[in-house]
């Protein structure tokens, strides 16, 4: 085929070697190939396995050859954040701890896209333990922009945008506590879905936060993550806490019209103290969005910044819980980030978790109360673009969790309700960093989002813009 | 609500079975002080009768369209 197959959208490369206009080990060479190239300049990757994903493709093709399709990804060779079990391998979570922990089992989204016939490509990098929001990793090594190398990635599924944005893996999954997927996507150019709590299995996905954590993709397109969300949701019998609820036809979602939607805009908090450019991609957003025949509206929601409180309250406690043994037992091998975040969980007493977590219920009935007549509520991911890895660096110094907090204040309200909202790549700063916005939606209505997200990729091309190899 | 002192965080880390010096107590309530305040609105109002089980009732599928 013509071209280089890598920077091709997941759903045109599974077409295509489904339909034999190129092969997996064609595919899986190109991806290989700017691996090469771009991996040392990003370090986005944890382990690279070329010959195993060589000969993976190479059986791929072999199948194909001999019958149809294994599944709609047949041949695709992926890399997911490093915290997804797969049964054999390696997985570090990012963290010295766990550097050599080899996986006992496989997680179930990840079964679910190898019963689609992916091809592993290896691992991604991550922030140690998914706690942390810039992509900075004491252990292994910040991970850089692609856009620019001297920025972050946003964190903590840091590997994953930067491979997605590099093309060096069609998607990547990643998880999302705090904002994990989306402030990815947002610095990195990249299409990502934060799921609704309980849409898709995390058994076998590294915990944080039980109560917050959600697994979702990250990809060049909007059609992408819908084409991933359709496989992995669902009920899993090895999660009691995945929903039986009928999972929809997403991809179908996304051919639909957005006209007559009525999307939301907030009169505060997510509109105040933004950076100039962040301001203006929101202007021309909703400009773009309205063309296609939305109709705007502002909301007024209720006090975010008690929502982001809550959050922190159940993220903290219940990190420090999931880590306790490892505290007493390894203090030494955290970083000193990492060991800061998790004693904060030691400050929170349990009265104080318990009402955050009660509050949960009354917080989304006034949140939808105040959403009532939209199909779903647009606003910047975060207040600024990128910062550089040097300004962001702040460890454990006294004002680390005030960056930390600036940075996560637009996606924490929205975990903490439990809600899906899509990141979607929606223009550029002057110097050429990328500016996300996401698009928040109901429960469990992924589809309305890559319903609107779609119909914007439709009408921009911010999503097929590919960084330069500096 | 009130925002935890750098002596009551090193109390609440010794019970816990992970004590911490005076100068890491000090820099957990600079961090973890701002999240009290955010939240003392809620502290102390909720209803008697709040069970968790309250958000699965609103978080369970209600479809726009």
């Amino acid at each position: 085929m013509s071209g280089e197959p890598a920077l091709m959208s997941l759903t045109a490369v599974a077409k295509a070697i489904a339909e034999k206009k190129a092969s997996s080990r064609e595919v899986t060479q190109s991806c290989l190939d700017r691996i090469a190239k771009w991996n040392p300049k990003l370090n986005a990757f944890m382990s690279i396995e070329a010959d195993d994903a060589l000969k993976a493709a190479d059986a791929a093709d072999a199948a194909l050859a001999k019958g149809g399709p294994k599944g709609v990804l047949h041949g695709v060779p992926l890399a997911h954040k490093d915290m997804y079990y797969d049964k054999g391998k390696v997985v570090t979570c990012g963290s010295k701890i766990r550097k050599d922990f080899v996986a006992p089992t496989t997680s179930t989204a990840l079964q679910r896209l190898k019963d689609a016939g992916t091809v592993r490509l290896g691992s991604l990098q991550m922030v140690e333990f998914a706690y942390g929001p810039t992509g900075h990793n004491p252990h292994y090594g910040a991970v850089r922009n692609p856009w620019n190398t001297d920025h972050i990635t946003g964190g903590s599924s840091s590997g994953s945008g930067s491979a997605v944005a590099a093309r060096l893996t069609f998607a990547a999954l990643g998880s999302d506590t705090g904002g994990s997927i989306r402030m990815p996507a947002h610095f990195c150019g990249v299409t990502g879905l934060k799921t609704t709590v309980g849409r898709i299995s995390r058994a076998g996905a590294m915990p944080l936060s039980w109560t917050l954590d959600t697994v979702g993709p990250l990809a060049q397109t909007v059609e992408d993550c819908a084409l991933l969300m359709g496989l992995m949701a669902g009920a899993d019998p090895e999660d009691p806490t995945a929903s039986d609820f009928p999972v929809p036809n997403y991809m179908a979602a996304t051919r639909q019209s957005i006209k007559g939607l009525k999307i939301g805009v907030p009169a505060a908090f997510y509109v105040d103290d933004l950076d100039a450019e962040v301001a203006r991609v929101l202007d021309e957003t909703l400009a773009v969005l309205k063309k296609e025949g939305a109709e705007i509206v502002k909301v007024e929601l209720p006090d975010q910044r008690q929502l982001s409180a809550a959050c922190q309250f159940v993220l903290a406690t219940e990190a420090a819980a999931l880590h306790k043994r490892w505290m007493i037992e390894r203090p030494q091998d955290y970083g000193a980030q990492v060991l800061m975040r998790l004693q904060n969980g030691l400050a929170i007493p349990a009265v104080s978790y318990l009402e955050a977590i009660r509050w949960r219920g009354p917080a989304l009935s006034a949140y939808l109360a105040a959403v009532e007549g939209t199909d779903a509520v647009i606003a910047p991911v975060a207040p600024m673009p990128a910062a550089t890895i040097a300004e962001s660096d702040v460890g454990n110094s006294p004002d680390a969790e005030a960056v930390i907090q600036r940075i996560t204040r637009f996606t924490r309200p929205i975990n903490y309700l439990g809600l899906p909202s899509l990141s979607i790549p929606s223009g550029f700063t002057k110097s050429g960093l990328p500016v996300g916005m996401q698009i928040i939606g109901r429960s469990f209505d992924e589809a309305m989002l890559v319903r609107i997200g779609a119909a914007f990729q439709r009408a921009t091309d911010f999503h097929q813009k590919v960084p330069k190899l500096p | 609500m009130t925002r935890p002192t750098a002596k009551e965080i090193k109390a609440m880390s010794d019970v816990a079975g992970l004590p911490v010096d005076n100068d890491v107590a000090a820099r957990i309530a600079n961090s973890i002080g701002p999240a009290f305040e955010g939240f003392a609105p809620v502290a102390g109002t909720l209803p008697f009768d709040l069970e968790p089980a309250t958000f699965l009732l609103v978080h369970m599928p209600k479809v726009t369209k």
